[in-house]
């Protein structure tokens, strides 16, 4: 069916850009990105163009990192460790609102699949839904710890919803995931991935890690988990990129994936539409893109990327990846066709 | 705040002390100060303690004392507003932000050294090593300068439950007197606890019998050896008898609570209930703030210790009226480069970075110095290790200027060519 072979992944190009370039979202059948940058800016950045780089789409907007980035059709939706949503209009690059979504830092920002609300997650341990129309607040979803087990704030970083809009995932620091039941905000299950979070009790005594990543499987059986295995020295980022794999509505972990050749945070996480094949992107003061199959978890194909990724997102066709990170933006091209079916964003 | 009187009221203390200054005459030190027409400023000086947050491993400027949101160095997190006019920190310490009034902020130093050993021993010492003589550090000093030979509490604690970056403090050339009580496994001191086997009134007994024979042995002779060795026995008793100072289980649980429940909040109340007791100075070491990778998860962490535990320690002080005696000093290695990394952390970097300074001798609500817009200098006002040590003298009253000598040669407690930030003292 898919036969878009990842052994065909090809870095085609990139280019650097000031900053760190935290997040984007891409325009239906487009290649030019709005990218969240350190900055505080949201730019655009078309990769089409013969020189492309990044140029902001105002000089107003956020007072902090932009992290959260989420599109539908004309409304682009920006979120920031401001604590701010920002409603764009796409055409003309004006502010259309600022709403005061969170009480710590917005970590992260999807679309359902419809594209009638995002999808807020944020250090104050809530993931808010946010009608794309009039940016009102439709539900919030609360249930994650707000401390860690050791007394220090914990930290609420991803967050991802079903292809059919029905579930949506969050995933916290000290590596739980939470399934909510999207139309009721009903809490559906409850995962474990401890591994994920590293408490240094002796010789640092503080923390390192958490879930940086979740996606579903594009029939909603299947969550992908991301983030760090164990770290030994957490001054740095030096654990194994780690990512687990569950057959949620059962609670069974199929896969435990790590990776100690490139080592980091898998901040991306990307199924591929049959759901043969896991993508994952992320990095420590490197990067690296990843392939993992998924009828036994083994690594299919991995290429070391040019910067740390934090944003990532295929086309349509699943022909070109975009990938944005520490100081640059890098376009990969892969070889094969594929049946044109919906994808689910992931963050 | 919490209204918890302790059995160590302190002035109470202080003022019998005064009242019966010829019980403290015993000690041939203060003698010599009693000849001094300066008595009281002397005891008054004498009655002074340090508390040193260490931040072991070099806390961020940026995301503590000196913060510069919408730079490119500047990181995620916002400035607020302190209670003192103009001064603004990091949205990281809220509560500290509360608490500026007794506070000075040095935000130019420029120590030179960015690794870890070599920082531990300037800004441990205040000068750089030099070969065939060890110099005392802080502590020591202190400890020699404020402590009384009388006492019955250490004179020197040094707390690093941690084991990154653990180093044991030096007296150096003071010698094995002013060397610190160092706890690195358990808050409370291994070994202070009298023998299960020997009874109370069998250890008091035995401490009689010992002084008769050497009170019978030295009438006939002099000798500085036996001096010395009762020195010793007197300093084991007294330390012995403050072991209860460790347990912060005397506290009550409101108080406990008020300072926070992690290791280092509760090493914080620690530290109140030393120098209540009559410590010169303690130091509370947290580590690891060495973030070259995710530096602003773990400064969200961090800080939000030393936030809570440091601004409930500033305002127990105060309301035990402690605060105006006790110097509360936030210091460690180095600061942390402006530049971010690609593992969105923050390296080793002495050359534009800050400091607090709080309470006693510290004109409050003061900033002293200023870094370029991105943090990569020192703007104005450099300050250097030694200025920081001739500041804290100037603070506690002690004479900055004064030698000491190791063997003939004299040695400067202050390094050469160093002198006090006026500016931030009272």
């Amino acid at each position: 069916m898919a036969i878009i072979d990842p052994n065909t992944l090809n870095k085609k190009q990139e280019y650097g850009t000031s900053g760190v370039n935290f997040c984007m979202a891409r325009p239906a059948e487009s290649s030019n990105l709005f990218v969240g940058n350190s900055d505080f800016k949201v730019h655009q950045f078309d990769a089409a163009a013969e020189k492309p780089e990044l140029k902001p789409i105002a000089e107003e907007g956020h007072s902090s990192y932009v992290t959260g980035a989420a599109i539908s059709r004309s409304v682009l939706v920006t979120g920031s460790y401001d604590k701010q949503l920002i409603w764009w209009n796409t055409d003309d690059h004006s502010i259309v609102r600022k709403v005061p979504a969170h009480e710590l830092w917005i970590r992260n920002l999807i679309s359902s699949p419809t594209g009638d609300y995002v999808i807020s997650v944020a250090d104050d341990m809530q993931a808010h839904l946010w009608s794309i129309a009039d940016g009102k607040k439709i539900r919030t979803l609360a249930g994650h710890d707000t401390q860690t087990p050791h007394g220090y704030p914990s930290m609420l970083y991803a967050v991802a919803i079903s292809a059919d809009g029905q579930f949506i995932a969050t995933g916290d620091k000290v590596g739980r995931v939470i399934v909510w039941e999207a139309a009721t905000g009903k809490q559906i299950e409850q995962l474990e991935t401890p591994v994920m979070y590293t408490w240094d009790p002796k010789a640092r005594r503080h923390s390192i890690g958490g879930i940086r990543s979740l996606a579903f499987s594009t029939d909603g059986k299947m969550l992908a988990v991301g983030g760090i295995g164990k770290i030994g020295n957490i001054d740095h980022l030096g654990g194994p990129h780690r990512i687990e794999v569950f057959d949620w509505q059962n609670k069974e972990r199929k896969f435990e994936i790590e990776n100690d050749t490139y080592k980091g945070l898998v901040e991306q996480l990307h199924f591929s539409p049959d759901g043969t094949w896991l993508a994952a992107a992320g990095g420590d003061h490197g990067g690296f893109v990843s392939f993992y199959g998924m009828e036994d978890g083994k690594e299919l194909k991995t290429e070391k990327a040019p910067m740390h990724i934090h944003g990532m997102e295929f086309s349509e066709d699943y022909r070109t990846l975009y990938t944005v990170g520490h100081g640059k933006i890098a376009i990969w091209e892969l070889q094969g066709e594929l049946e044109p079916l919906v994808a689910p964003r992931a963050s | 705040m919490v209204n918890d009187q302790s059995q160590f009221n302190r002035r109470r203390f202080l003022g019998t002390m005064a009242a019966s200054a010829g019980a403290v005459a015993a000690d041939m030190t203060v003698l010599n100060v009693l000849k001094d027409p300066l008595f009281a400023a002397e005891l008054k000086r004498q009655q002074k303690s340090v508390i040193l947050l260490w931040l072991a491993g070099g806390a961020s400027q940026f995301e503590t004392w000196d913060p510069k949101p919408g730079r490119e160095t500047g990181g995620p997190f916002g400035k607020i507003s302190t209670n003192q006019t103009g001064i603004e920190i990091s949205e990281l310490m809220p509560k500290m932000a509360q608490q500026m009034e007794q506070t000075a902020l040095i935000r130019s130093l420029n120590t030179k050294i960015a690794d870890h050993g070599g920082g531990f021993n300037l800004m441990g010492t205040g000068r750089r090593p030099e070969a065939g003589i060890e110099f005392p550090d802080l502590g020591a000093i202190i400890a020699r300068e404020l402590g009384r030979k009388d006492s019955k509490v250490p004179d020197y604690v040094s707390i690093y439950s941690s084991t990154e970056g653990r180093r044991n403090g030096t007296s150096g050339f003071l010698g094995g007197r002013y060397a610190p009580m160092f706890l690195t496994q358990d808050v409370i001191p291994p070994n202070l606890s009298r023998l299960e086997q020997v009874s109370d009134f069998d250890h008091v007994e035995r401490a009689e019998l010992r002084q008769l024979l050497t009170d019978r042995f030295q009438s006939k002779r002099q000798s500085l050896v036996v001096s010395s060795q009762t020195s010793a026995y007197q300093r084991v008793r007294g330390l012995m008898s403050s072991e209860r100072l460790f347990d912060v289980e005397e506290e009550s649980s409101s108080m406990r609570a008020f300072y926070g429940q992690t290791q280092f909040q509760q090493q914080c109340l620690i530290a109140r209930r030393l120098v209540e007791a009559g410590t010169p100075f303690v130091k509370v070491a947290r580590a690891w703030w060495d973030s070259h990778g995710q530096n602003f998860e773990t400064h969200r962490e961090l800080c939000a210790d030393l936030d809570q535990g440091m601004s409930a320690l500033l305002a127990d002080l105060e309301q035990r009226g402690l605060l105006e005696n006790t110097l509360v000093i936030t210091l460690g290695e180095f600061g942390r480069t402006p530049r971010i990394n690609p593992s969105l952390g923050r390296d080793h970097f002495a050359s534009a970075w800050s400091c607090s300074l709080s309470g006693c001798g510290i004109k409050g609500g003061t900033v002293y110095g200023k870094t370029d817009p991105d943090g990569n200098t020192v703007a104005e006002g450099e300050v250097g290790a030694g200025h920081l040590f001739a500041t804290i003298f100037s603070a506690l009253g002690i004479d900055w200027q004064k030698e000491y000598h190791h063997g003939s040669r004299p040695i400067p407690i202050t390094d050469f060519g160093c002198e006090p930030v006026k500016e931030v003292l009272a």
